[in-house]
């Protein structure tokens, strides 16, 4: 009675003396919730109360003041207060600040703020508009700290890094360590959660050391029959990058060409591209022209060859040899699902032309996937895929005559019309020789793509089967098992004739087949309690069995009898040139780990691993290995500016040791190779590497530290990570002197650091009722450095010194003197009989940025990315140089070394007396040498040909930086009530382009793959992107 | 319900786990022990393999026109420890050949040891040889040995070697030379034995190697050390039309495009009426419609040539390419370790130098002799008979190095390229204008830089000892003092 007399009273005065009124109610979420420590201020106060834990709360206000209303997770909302005391409001879940919920090793589901590492997640859906034909391509600069690089070349896996090194890849939980992402299509996958460090993948044992690419697949829903079709296809019309070859000079060397038999020899030129200048006037010649003998010269009467006119007939030949590529995705899926189970299935075509004729890829997956829950406390989930990659023909990669562009661009003079080469046999030799201007050297490019053909038919299947029982509250045993199975069929059909580097063939056909099994099952032990509010515990204890199993085996032919039959009965030699292989592998762990949160505030988690391996000797192949984490959640434990929406710290420190050798289970173990056979004689030898005594394994101690910081309601946010790894014992191939009859000696030893920083930036500048702009930008910068060398050296074989970053680079140079001047001797460069420093490899950062706006139903989304630092050699821009195609190879002395006169005088200084002596490292020890500008003309064609123009381009080690417009997609939703009328239930359509813009000084060539050994051009890719749901 | 699914559980579980780790231990891909004779098959594929372009460049037979050659032009740098491995291979062999409990094996391998060891020294002075190759005494950093030590101990081993296998009754298996023929192996040790010797022509006065004294006593005891008698006993790698085992310059494209025969080589022959140019040298484009047998239709390009004039030249039809055999024969001819023709030419050169007795006119002519029936010419008798021909009075080493220069054309390895270093005959040209060694021609190669890292100390041991301006590849070895 009193409490409610004095509430009156107190209320009546406060009506009275302030115009306040006290407000009472409740928050609540969407499902009638209570939310508890939802927080209500009047605006513009510093006035201001939480709800308790029944959601409730009451506020002194006065009338027309606005109250805010915020919780964690929820969108804020705000509430002027009229006449009413009881406000009760509904707060709206914010999707975007949800607690995030990312999957981590063993597929375990964590909530993001509890985790001590970097994690960055992919949603499937950002993968499914503009596809690559390879999933791992389409996580370009979409995550910090992992590092893509795209190859030109069809069917080529791009290189992946993550923090500096290759992570393993997860499936549903399962580690496929044959690592073959061409099996998993984009469609099928929820998501990707790329698990950054050592200590988040530690449960993943020694092939989790260097992180992990998680992708989980997508296994149904709940809800009703839907259908989903999602159909797209990319055209690649033009190149964004393509070797820009002068077409002034023709076939031939100094000047001089006439065809002979296509031998290369005497006035062929020897295959160089330094002939005469095409389209010379010459008014004594029936067309006007110069003319000489060609390869396509008619023959008189006598048998000589005619002389044709020497014009650049083949100025388009890039154009009119490569087709237009394209790119045609397929996908439909059927998903159902109800409280108790839950199932999807999909179908997906890829097919992929390539640029190069007679070229592509096919690749087809059958995925089914479910989860069934018979009771409350079994649950079963599964996933299986069928995918087969095929395809007759796709290129070969690598400098050389079995690279297209070397045939193409780089080896034919503008004197030659491709079109004209597309009738690839010589009359009255077909099968047996190819017809060409040079059938020594080089491959008539159609000849390659219709004759020389390397099919490959892969069938996978993959899936997993994961149990979780709950025998108590507390206690649950859960068993997940997966299985990897390939098995692939390689063919190489090589006709006679064909040239290969430095040989010819006589025609040839190999069958290779390999066959791969592995399996991992996982048994554990679960306990779960939570204790109170304030502590909760999760822990495990499993056992893991993991058993892998690989054959190989390749039979080839000594000749072909028959042209063209490709089969091992058209053997024409004595005998097959075979090989088989087989490997078998087995890991027995014990894992285990406890996570435990205090106050929702505090998360620490510790794991530990043992493994023991059938990759290491015997007396060492068991070990262990732990890991601790930690998060501090400082928003919820203290007091933040209204302007702090969640602030994090987080740390962790990890140890995992790798039990493996390279990529042959037996590589400690010491044995014969096959030598020479002779004649049918079979032999022996004995390797090049020696093995020390008790190899242990490698061992990688990482720590991490990281920030999470949200601001503005979570409108901006900031993760930032910073680790460091010590890589040590490794097991390494130490060099020994070579007087010991080995090159190396397999031993532990060596230490390296690695550390790296990655930021990783949220941004959402704009949201209106219409409109919304959000950016996601990542930036990361990796290096790593030599801390020790085995047997105390000064420097390893690569020059590299302890302290030092181990990606400098040491190249074949020519001596200077001490102004940096090129040392000349007869007008020609002289080799330094060392190796010098020339830059570093690594770049210098990594990013991407991502934007996405939205209008109404109108959504663009772009991604930028690039390297900025770090080198390239690029064997395109030395070969062009080298062999006369390069556009700076168009100058007045080329034109005097055609005449016969040597007027090229390199800038330079020559030795007029004095000699140089070195230390045995390379150091000068005594100088004396004099100096005068080098003088000596020369003949400019030779000079280029001795040094590649080597010297003035650093040696042909480019700067890699690199920007590129990736991936744009614009797609328009089409409206509800349109759809209302007809059974699609959302209906898209996406203009989408990938690969459209690059930005970068290297020339010639795109630098996104990192490396250059002649890369096919770079294609813009172009396209729609169509998805129908009913 | 609930205990279907823990059986089935437990069921999935164990039907996985029953593969014990150390049941997969054994590698099942390669051996770890073998019969020694698989190793020797090896071990002769690389000791007999003795086709080289580079040599081929440095002694003047031919010329490269795709890009200036350090070879051709005298500039080269460092060379390579390779031929300890196949020291290692040897090593490997004696010790199966022990365990086997068999010779012979063993006594091949004293053989081989030394000529991978002189192989060695040859290319840079002094090269690790008694601390080499062992690493079961833990030993990574050998030490140098001096070119006496290495001599005295290969000399030692061939002669026990050739003694041994006199003495040794059991079966040489998997042997692609001579097809377990001891005679054979014997006379090739012996006539290896006197090249040898002849490498250290310099060295008469050094008493621990008594090069003339252990000549003589070859010589005079045909019976107990029998040396080649007549081509069929060459040691020679006979190559087969089989992957791998083909001629190693079949269907080699540069040969056919870029490399021409060097001119002065060409002029010799020519100046000589040496038939073997036909058989060595194709016809200059040029010149294609004369007769095969017409020494006008041949021209070479100039080794220390200006590099442009050579390529002008080439270009302009004028120089001739080797013979399409090299290229498109996949036997062709077999390559030599040392043939007999080469012995004859030793033995000739020990007459003249008066370390044996004889006529030296009779060794030179039969050197001529066998080399040309090496090449398929059965007239020889004209050839020899020219007065071009006869073996000088007054230098006759000059002669019986150009005419064993003649007979080692792209074969014996880089042995030609040596005797010219020891006697200077025939003359390498470097007044072309083109040669980047200050007109010099290198006397070896530097030490592999790996040596600098990896056995640093002992390696600066040695260049201190040999060379005092340094490891340079101007610097004068031992037996050349």
């Amino acid at each position: 009675m009193n409490l409610r007399i004095t509430l009156f009273v107190l209320l009546f005065i406060s009506y009275l003396g302030y115009g306040q009124q006290p407000i009472k109610g409740k928050v609540v979420d969407e499902n009638n919730i209570p939310l508890m420590g939802a927080s209500i201020v009047v605006a513009n106060t510093t006035n201001g109360t939480t709800t308790d834990f029944d959601g409730n709360y009451t506020i002194t206000v006065a009338k027309g003041e606005t109250l805010t209303f915020s919780s964690m997770g929820f969108k804020t909302k705000q509430f002027t207060v009229a006449d009413a005391t009881t406000i009760n409001i509904t707060l709206i879940e914010d999707a975007a600040a949800l607690e995030e919920v990312v999957v981590t090793a063993l597929g375990i589901k964590r909530e993001k703020k509890a985790l001590g590492y970097a994690v960055q997640e992919v949603q499937g859906s950002s993968l499914e508009k503009a596809k690559e034909p390879n999933l791992v391509n389409s996580l370009t600069g979409k995550v910090a700290g992992l590092n893509i690089k795209n190859s030109t070349d069809l069917f080529q896996s791009p290189e992946i890094s993550l923090r500096g090194a290759k992570p393993l890849v997860v499936i549903d939980g399962i580690p496929d360590r044959s690592a073959d992402i061409w099996k998993i299509n984009s469609d099928d996958v929820e998501n990707i959660s790329v698990l950054k460090g050592a200590t988040a993948s530690a449960l993943y044992g020694s092939a989790g050391r260097n992180g992990a690419i998680m992708i989980t697949t997508k296994k149904g829903e709940k809800g009703r029959l839907t259908v989903t079709i999602n159909s797209s296809v990319l055209f690649q019309p033009s190149f964004i990058k393509v070797p820009d070859v002068q077409t002034v000079y023709g076939n031939g060397n100094q000047g001089q060409y006439a065809y002979i038999n296509g031998l290369g020899s005497g006035s062929e030129g020897g295959g160089w591209i330094w002939g005469p200048k095409v389209d010379q006037l010459n008014p004594s010649t029936a067309s006007g022209f110069f003319e000489t003998p060609q390869y396509n010269s008619p023959k008189d009467a006598a048998g000589n060859l005619m002389p044709l006119p020497f014009t650049s007939r083949g100025k388009n030949n890039i154009k009119d040899f490569f087709q237009t590529g394209s790119i045609q995705t397929n996908n439909v899926s059927v998903n159902w699902g109800s409280d108790k189970a839950s199932y999807r299935m999909s179908v997906s075509n890829v097919y992929q032309k390539g640029i190069v004729p007679n070229t592509d890829l096919g690749n087809t997956s059958f995925t089914i996937g479910g989860t069934l829950n018979p009771s409350d406390n079994f649950k079963v989930s599964s996933n299986l895929t069928y995918n087969k990659q095929y395809t007759d023909n796709f290129p070969e990669v690598g400098y050389g005559p079995t690279n297209y562009l070397y045939n193409l661009v780089l080896w034919t003079g503008v004197d030659v019309d491709v079109k004209d080469l597309r009738n690839y046999w010589r009359e009255d030799q077909e099968g047996y020789q190819q017809r060409h201007f040079n059938v020594s050297y080089y491959n008539n490019p159609y000849f390659q793509a219709y004759e020389y053909e390397r099919g490959y038919d892969k069938d996978n299947v993959f899936g997993n089967i994961a149990f979780e029982y709950n025998i108590t509250q507390e206690f649950s045993v859960k068993s997940t098992s997966g299985i990897n199975v390939n098995s692939l069929n390689r063919t190489y059909k090589e006709p006679k004739s064909y040239v290969g580097y430095g040989n010819k063939s006589l025609g040839n056909f190999t069958n290779a087949d390999s066959k791969y099994f592995d399996i991992i099952t996982d048994l554990g032990l679960k306990y779960e309690k939570n204790f109170s509010d304030d502590f909760t515990l999760k822990s495990e204890v499993a056992v893991s069995n993991y058993y892998r199993n690989s054959k190989w085996a390749s039979t080839q032919t000594d000749g072909l009898n028959i042209p063209g039959f490709y089969n091992l009965a058209n053997n024409a030699g004595a005998s097959y040139i075979a090989s088989n292989r087989e490997e078998e592998e087995a890991i027995k762990s014990v894992y285990g780990f406890v996570d435990m949160s205090f106050y929702n505030a505090f998360y620490l988690s510790v794991t530990g691993r043992n493994d023991k391996v059938s990759t290491l000797p015997k007396e060492n192949n068991s070990f262990f290995y732990p890991s601790v984490s930690g998060s501090l959640v400082l928003s919820s434990l203290f007091d933040m500016p209204n302007a702090i929406s969640f602030a994090k710290l987080r740390g962790s420190w990890s140890r995992v040791s790798e039990g493996k050798i390279g990529s042959d289970p037996y590589s400690y173990i010491q044995a014969y190779d096959k030598g020479t056979t002779w004649n049918g004689k079979t032999s022996a030898s004995f390797g090049s590497s020696l093995l020390a005594p008790g190899l242990e394994p490698e061992t990688s101690d990482t720590w991490e530290v990281g920030a999470n910081l949200r601001l503005f309601n979570n409108r901006l946010g900031l993760d930032v990570a910073y680790f460091e790894a010590r890589d040590y014992n490794n097991l390494i191939y130490s060099p020994i002197s070579d007087g010991t009859g080995y090159e190396s000696m397999l031993l532990n030893g060596d230490e390296y650091k690695r550390k790296g920083i990655e930021f990783v930036l949220n941004a959402k500048p704009i949201e209106t009722a219409n409109f919304s702009w959000d950016m996601l930008v990542n930036f990361s910068k990796f290096r790593r450095y030599q801390e020790e060398i085995y047997g105390d050296r000064e420097q390893t074989e690569g020059f590299i010194k302890v302290g030092e970053r181990t990606d400098k680079i040491y190249a074949d140079v020519y001596q200077t003197n001490e102004n940096g001047e090129v040392v000349f001797e007869n007008g020609f460069p002289v080799s330094d009989p060392y190796q010098r420093y020339i830059g570093e490899d690594d770049p210098d950062w990594t990013y991407g940025i991502t934007n996405t706006l939205k209008y109404k139903n109108l959504n663009l989304s772009f991604l930028f990315d690039g390297r900025i630092g770090g080198l390239l050699y690029s064997t395109t821009n030395q070969k062009m140089w080298w062999g006369g195609k390069h556009k700076g190879t168009v100058n007045q002395f080329r034109d005097d070394a055609n005449d016969g006169v040597s007027s090229y005088v390199a800038p330079g200084v020559k030795v007029v007396s004095g000699a140089v002596a070195y230390d045995v490292n390379g150091v000068i020890t005594n100088d004396t040498r004099v100096y005068a500008p080098n003088d000596v003309a020369v003949n400019y064609i030779n000079f280029m040909q001795t040094t590649s123009n080597g010297h003035t381009k650093n040696y042909h080690y480019y700067k890699e930086s690199f920007v590129k417009l990736r991936e744009v997609t614009l797609t328009y939703n089409f409206p509800k009530k349109v759809l209302d009328q007809t059974p699609i239930h959302e209906f898209s359509l996406s203009l989408i382009g990938r690969n459209l813009w690059l930005n970068s000084d290297v020339p010639n060539i795109d630098p996104d793959s990192g490396v250059d050994a002649l890369q096919a051009p770079s294609t813009r890719n172009i396209g729609l992107n169509l998805n129908v749901k009913f | 319900m609930k205990k279907y699914s823990l059986y089935f559980l437990c069921a999935l579980f164990f039907t996985v786990s029953c593969t014990k780790i150390e049941e997969l231990q054994d590698d099942p891909n390669r051996a770890t022990s073998v019969s020694p004779d698989l190793l020797l098959t090896n071990i002769e594929t690389k000791a007999f393999d003795n086709v080289s372009l580079n040599s081929a460049l440095a002694s003047r037979y031919l010329t490269f026109t795709d890009g200036v050659n350090e070879n051709q032009y005298y500039n080269w740098q460092q060379a390579s420890f390779a031929n300890y491995d196949n020291i290692k291979q040897v090593h490997k062999m004696i010790e199966e050949s022990k365990n086997a409990e068999i010779e012979v094996y063993a006594i091949l391998g004293k053989f081989f040891n030394a000529y991978f060891a002189t192989e060695l020294t040859l290319v840079f002075g002094d090269v690790p040889f008694s601390e080499a190759v062992s690493v079961e005494k833990e030993n990574y950093t050998p030490a140098y040995d001096s070119q006496e030590e290495i001599f005295l101990k290969v000399l030692g081993d061939l002669r026990s070697a050739s003694n041994e296998l006199a003495a040794n009754d059991e079966l040489i298996l998997g042997d692609v030379i001579y097809d377990g023929d001891k005679t054979k192996w014997r006379k090739l040790i012996n006539s290896y034995y006197l090249r040898v010797l002849m490498l250290l022509s310099n060295k008469t006065d050094v008493a621990s190697l008594d090069v003339i004294g252990r000549f003589k006593e070859v010589i005079e005891n045909p019976t107990k050390y029998p040396i080649f008698s007549s081509n069929a006993d060459n040691g020679v790698l006979t190559y087969v039309n089989i992957q791998d085992n083909r001629y190693p310059l079949f269907n080699n494209n540069s040969l056919q495009t870029a490399y021409y025969m060097e001119a002065s080589f060409v002029d010799r022959l020519k100046t000589l009426g040496d038939p073997r140019l036909f058989v060595f040298a194709e016809k200059t484009p040029t010149s294609s419609a004369l007769a095969n047998d017409d020494f006008t239709a041949y021209d070479g390009l100039y080794g220390s040539a200006i590099f442009s004039d050579n390529a002008a030249k080439a270009v302009a039809g004028n120089a001739s390419r080797i013979a399409p055999r090299f290229y498109n024969d996949p036997v062709n001819e077999p390559s030599l370790l040392i043939g007999y023709s080469e012995l004859q030419f030793i033995l000739a050169e020990a007459v003249a130098r008066t370390w044996i007795s004889g006529d030296v006119v009779v060794y030179y002519k039969e050197g001529i002799k066998a080399s040309m029936t090496f090449y398929g010419i059965t007239d020889s008798d004209t050839y020899i008979a020219k007065s071009e021909v006869q073996l000088s009075a007054s230098n006759p080493i000059k002669s019986i190095a150009t005419q064993k220069h003649i007979a080692l054309f792209l074969n014996t390895g880089w042995q030609m390229f040596y005797d010219q270093r020891r006697t200077g005959f025939p003359e390498f040209n470097v007044d072309g204008g083109g040669t980047l060694n200050e007109g010099r021609i290198p006397k070896r190669w530097l030490y592999p830089s790996s040596e600098a890292i990896n056995n640093g100390t002992s390696l600066s041991e040695a260049i201190n000892k040999q060379f005092p301006l340094g490891d340079d590849i101007n610097s004068q070895m031992w037996i050349l003092k």
